[in-house]
């Protein structure tokens, strides 16, 4: 790396004399200010003992800034006489001799261990307020959601067909792709680990099953909230730092209508749908498999499919998707309402947003799993 | 109070024909510029004249479409990024500070970067340049959030003058700003301009900045620059130079300065 400026070359001081009289010849700026420290301090400290008569001429000084002026105004300060100073460096060790200098304050070092201690309490105390306000917040959404829809008219609907088309439409590409991938890496682990039983045409009932009950659903909520989630912090947190949450409230709007409630409707339609969609990419991606691995005709494929899937398996997978979408959107706006001041706390909050977000879909879906398994669903 | 500028002297930062177009809105025509050594140089404008594009150009930030920036003799492109930090310094609107560091870290940071100072050295600078900006040292353990507006600016300000650039570009001061605050501010910029010999440009449209301590002052009206003292520019014709300076605000001013100058 480049350490040093070249302007305009290379700036040069000497320093010349002995006793107790210097010169300064050259320039003393930022790039000549370690020398010059390193000599002058020393001479300072050396002559200190003698007498008071030490002096520095500054006659031949062509270039002087202001850390230049205050290794002066310091020497000047141990009993060092500054002689024949030029008019514009009298200007500016006056302005420099001036100011009250007081040296930087440090915050106080804790100790390792105590820094535990205190991170733990922290961690702890901020942990346990993240609970009550997800309780709290959750409870003002369901309540805001509820009220909206006992009165339709103050439903906004512009503004959830905005959301729908947002959150839905719009990711209709990648969570499609994303469920053909899926069905295909089950569909070759299905006849790899099936083959040696001779059962690698249950392959069709393990892609059908799975990604009905299970992963259409998942990775549907996953991409959503990477997508959608964060999106929401994003939007909602800008809004809060530049005080646009603020003039709703003064204009008579709550935040929790106006911005919260048609993100919730919004999303709480659409991954019902995305899911359904995306079980049925997955059925596609299981077709490409038994095609080119199993070498099952397309009609065949579509009869083992309707064998192999019972209704409850696509409802399984259906009644999972509004829960996660609500927890989704509440988490998502909760976390941009959380936002303060600072455009570097939006990202922190998108950040916490996602991952609380994938966390609990992750959590609450290996909790439905066994809620079905003991349901006989 | 401040020293005359020397108009023999060679500019020490040139633009020559500057041209910048947004689509086919054509911002600047044809702009040409000489900022001389020592002088605080104002350029003002109407809201979306164009000012903050200039400052941009001047400080080779946008390149612009035609034309050529030239700074201490060189084009300003073919400067080294080391170099240029020594040449320039920048306060930016809304201050620019690093968010993630404190304010002592923020003036230290073209230091550390820079030149190969000890760091007890750069903390006794950087306490210095806090002093300048008229802040005492218990800002420098603060982050940029923690600070008021005028706070902002003065730390900025000692951030901008951390390796003593030789042009000190100033985009709205006091913007934002009390009218005390601004005061001090625009009293602040005189006494370095003054003592360090800084030449300063500043982008404004605060009149009280203006009449204060700018020696020239640059309009920018319709993509044009009118470059003139205050004084010749108060007897411009051109209708828009002559309703800034003749307005409610500008008559503030103008009583302001008269009681400060004497008459003059």
């Amino acid at each position: 790396m480049d350490k040093d400026c070249t302007y305009p070359a290379a700036p040069t001081l000497a320093i010349q004399g002995e006793g107790d009289r210097l010169a300064l010849d050259g320039v003393l700026d930022i790039h000549t200010l370690t020398q010059a420290t390193d000599a002058l301090s020393r001479w300072a400290k050396k002559e200190r003992a003698g007498h008071d008569g030490r002096a520095l001429d500054l006659k031949r000084l062509s270039g002087l800034d202001t850390p230049g002026a205050l290794l002066l105004r310091r020497l000047g300060e141990q009993g060092v006489e500054l002689t024949n100073a030029r008019a514009e460096h009298k200007a500016l060790l006056g302005l420099i001799g001036e100011l009250e200098l007081t040296p930087l304050r440090h915050p106080a070092a804790v100790r390792r261990w105590r820094q535990l201690v205190i991170q733990l309490g922290k961690g702890a105390d901020e942990a346990w307020h993240d609970a009550r306000d997800v309780v709290a917040f959750v409870g003002r959404a369901a309540n805001a959601l509820g009220r909206a829809l006992i009165t339709p008219h103050g439903l906004r609907l512009p503004s959830i067909s905005r959301q729908v088309a947002e959150t839905g439409v719009d990711a209709l590409p990648v969570i499609g792709l994303m469920a053909i991938m899926i069905s295909v890496v089950i569909g070759y682990q299905g006849v790899a680990q099936l083959r040696p039983y001779g059962g690698e045409d249950f392959t069709i009932n393990l892609v059908a099953v799975s990604m009905f009950r299970e992963m259409g659903v998942l990775i549907t909520a996953i991409m959503v909230a990477g997508r959608s989630g964060s999106a929401f912090t994003a939007e909602i947190g800008v809004m809060k730092a530049r005080e646009e949450v603020d003039a709703l409230k003064v204009m008579g709007m709550d935040a929790m209508n106006v911005l919260v409630v048609p993100r919730l409707i919004g999303l709480v339609i659409t991954l019902p749908l995305l899911t359904f969609y995306s079980d049925v990419m997955g059925l596609v991606g299981g077709w490409v498999i038994s095609q080119s691995l199993l070498h099952v005709s397309p009609l065949q494929y579509v009869d083992r499919v309707h064998h192999a899937l019972a209704g409850s398996d696509l409802l399984v997978g259906l009644i999972k998707a509004p829960i996660f979408g609500f927890l989704i959107a509440v988490i998502g706006c909760m976390h941009g309402l959380r936002v303060t001041g600072s455009a570097a706390s939006v990202g922190r909050e998108t950040t916490r947003a996602v991952v609380a977000a994938i966390f609990v879909v992750i959590v609450l879906d290996a909790l439905f799993s066994i809620l079905f398994e003991k349901l006989g669903l | 109070m401040n020293p005359k500028p020397a108009r023999d002297q060679q500019p020490i930062l040139s633009a020559r024909d500057i041209v910048n177009r947004f689509g086919r809105q054509q911002v600047h025509d044809r702009i040409s510029l000489d900022v001389l050594p020592g002088e605080v140089l104002g350029i003002a404008g109407g809201s979306g004249s164009g000012k903050s594009v200039l400052l941009k150009t001047l400080t080779g930030l946008r390149r612009p479409d035609a034309g050529q920036v030239t700074l201490d003799g060189k084009p300003i492109d073919s400067i080294q990024p080391a170099e240029k930090a020594c040449l320039i310094g920048v306060l930016f609107q809304q201050g620019a500070l690093f968010s993630s560091l404190s304010v002592a870290q923020n003036i230290m940071l073209p230091m550390r970067e820079h030149t190969d100072l000890p760091a007890k050295e750069q903390e006794a600078i950087a306490a210095m340049k806090l002093e300048l900006a008229g802040l005492s040292s218990d800002v420098a353990v603060k982050v940029p959030s923690e600070l008021s507006g005028g706070m902002v600016k003065r730390a900025a300000l000692a951030r901008a003058l951390a390796l003593d650039p030789q042009i000190l570009f100033l985009d709205e001061p006091t913007s934002d700003l009390d009218p005390l605050t601004a005061g001090g501010i625009d009293a602040l910029i005189g006494k370095l301009n003054h003592s360090l010999g800084v030449t300063v440009v500043i982008v404004t449209h605060d009149l009280n900045t203006l009449f204060s301590i700018c020696q020239r002052v640059a309009v920018l009206v319709d993509g044009k620059l009118t470059i003139d003292t205050l004084e010749g520019l108060m007897h411009s014709d051109q209708p828009w130079i002559h309703a800034f300076l003749h307005g409610p605000r500008a008559q503030g001013a103008l009583s302001a300065r008269k009681r400060k100058h004497g008459n003059g």
